[in-house]
């Protein structure tokens, strides 16, 4: 039986964060307006596969999905130790700068989930004339701790099981099982301590705070969506910042924390839309 | 409520494997009602009500009846359909050693999940 090729393509690539050398591994699929899409905390790229992979988007946008610094294939700065990793705004704002400078890519779309919805309301705030529009996938301003996130990097737990047993409850009950442990798979192959590295940003570091007042959707359109499932970035705090910035929110129904990947099929029929107006 | 936990146990080959080294006691309560629940190598060997006069237990998850009704449906509604989810809404609380629950966490979502289509029948009774 022949092998039924995907159009994604793979490489690494070497370049500066904050000054320091990175190897970063990204995809990217289809041609056209540049569409980087940002992963969630704990995750890789793998969570768009579906988008890298659908003919109607490819037609019009070149997706591209990057692996964070220390998730999926990217690797780890040189001199790095286990249990030192923490994400900061001014971190993570560099890597997608930098990716996207490096790349050469001119007013692309940014599109991030989770942590990657939240960025997009900083790279809104600093730098709206750099992108055509910014998607923000369960964005909220801040989210409180609302259970101990040190269970999640403890030599006497498996972090791959709980990191997975916490993505799968973020998911709506009626996504499909498939695209579901697909999602948790991915959880469950971070290592040791990442996503609690990168929930520092999403619950501490990355809040937004009455900031979100200064973004102005005349010079960057924002679009955000997020499913009605999602617990961490519930609808309502996604509502209470579409208000703020004065534009209407998509809430998805049947979906959780990660539509593009545990219900790609439903999300794309949101999301093309979205990307018509952008287009 | 809840004793079907053990009724269910020959269905449940899949996730016990996800426990095969965990024997346990915790306690569901219902606030009106509390579950003892065993468990040894990942099966659920006994689950008795109370009252107890001496529980012996390593943790215990407390919510009223009407929220965990409301998780035990088919197809929960958001908020109701994960025990975090609930920890966040702040209508179940966690206490005790919770390192067997969060070492096993998504063993547990399944265990109580694996109730649903049951549990809601019964509910519509």
């Amino acid at each position: 039986m022949k092998i039924e090729k995907e159009p994604i393509t793979g490489q690494y690539g070497k370049f500066n964060i904050d000054g320091v050398p990175h190897r970063i591994y990204w995809e990217e699929a289809g041609e056209g307006i540049p569409l980087v899409c940002l992963h969630t905390a704990g995750s890789d790229g793998r969570q768009y596969r579906a988008l890298l992979n659908d003919k109607k988007l490819l037609k019009k946008f070149r997706v591209i999905v990057f692996d964070m610094p220390w998730h999926g294939k990217s690797s780890p700065p040189e001199n790095s130790q286990v249990g030192h990793y923490k994400l900061s705004t001014e971190s993570y704002i560099s890597q997608i700068m930098g990716f996207i400078d490096g790349l050469n890519l001119i007013k692309p779309v940014v599109m991030g989930c989770s942590i990657g919805g939240r960025i997009i309301l900083h790279l809104a705030i600093h730098f709206p004339e750099k992108f055509r529009a910014l998607i923000g996938l369960q964005s909220a301003g801040h989210i409180d701790p609302y259970y101990d996130i040190s269970w999640l990097h403890r030599q006497d737990v498996h972090g791959g099981e709980v990191c997975g047993g916490i993505a799968y409850g973020l998911m709506a009950p009626t996504s499909p099982d498939n695209d579901k442990f697909e999602t948790m798979w991915h959880y469950m192959q971070g290592g040791p301590g990442i996503f609690k590295g990168d929930l520092f940003f999403y619950k501490f570091d990355g809040n937004i705070g009455n900031e979100i007042k200064k973004i102005d959707n005349s010079i960057c359109p924002i679009y955000l969506l997020t499913g009605e499932y999602d617990y961490s970035a519930t609808p309502e705090e996604t509502k209470y910042l579409a208000d703020t910035i004065g534009i209407e929110m998509i809430k998805m129904k049947n979906m959780g924390h990660f539509p593009m990947s545990e219900n790609p099929k439903e999300f794309l029929k949101y999301l093309h839309p979205v990307l018509k107006k952008i287009n | 409520m809840f004793q079907s936990l053990i009724e269910n146990n020959k269905s449940r080959t899949q996730i016990q494997i996800m426990a095969q080294y965990l024997s346990t006691s915790f306690i569901i309560s219902t606030i009106e009602d509390e579950y003892l629940v065993n468990i040894e190598k990942g099966i659920v060997t006994k689950v008795q009500k109370g009252p107890f006069v001496m529980p012996s237990y390593i943790f215990k998850l407390t919510a009223s009846k009407n929220e965990w009704l409301k998780f035990l449906q088919a197809t929960p509604l958001p908020g109701s359909h994960d025990i975090i989810a609930m920890l966040r809404r702040k209508v179940l609380k966690f206490e005790g050693n919770l390192h067997p629950l969060m070492s096993h966490l998504l063993y547990f979502k399944l265990l109580l999940a694996s109730l649903r289509p049951l549990e809601s029948k019964k509910s519509e009774d």
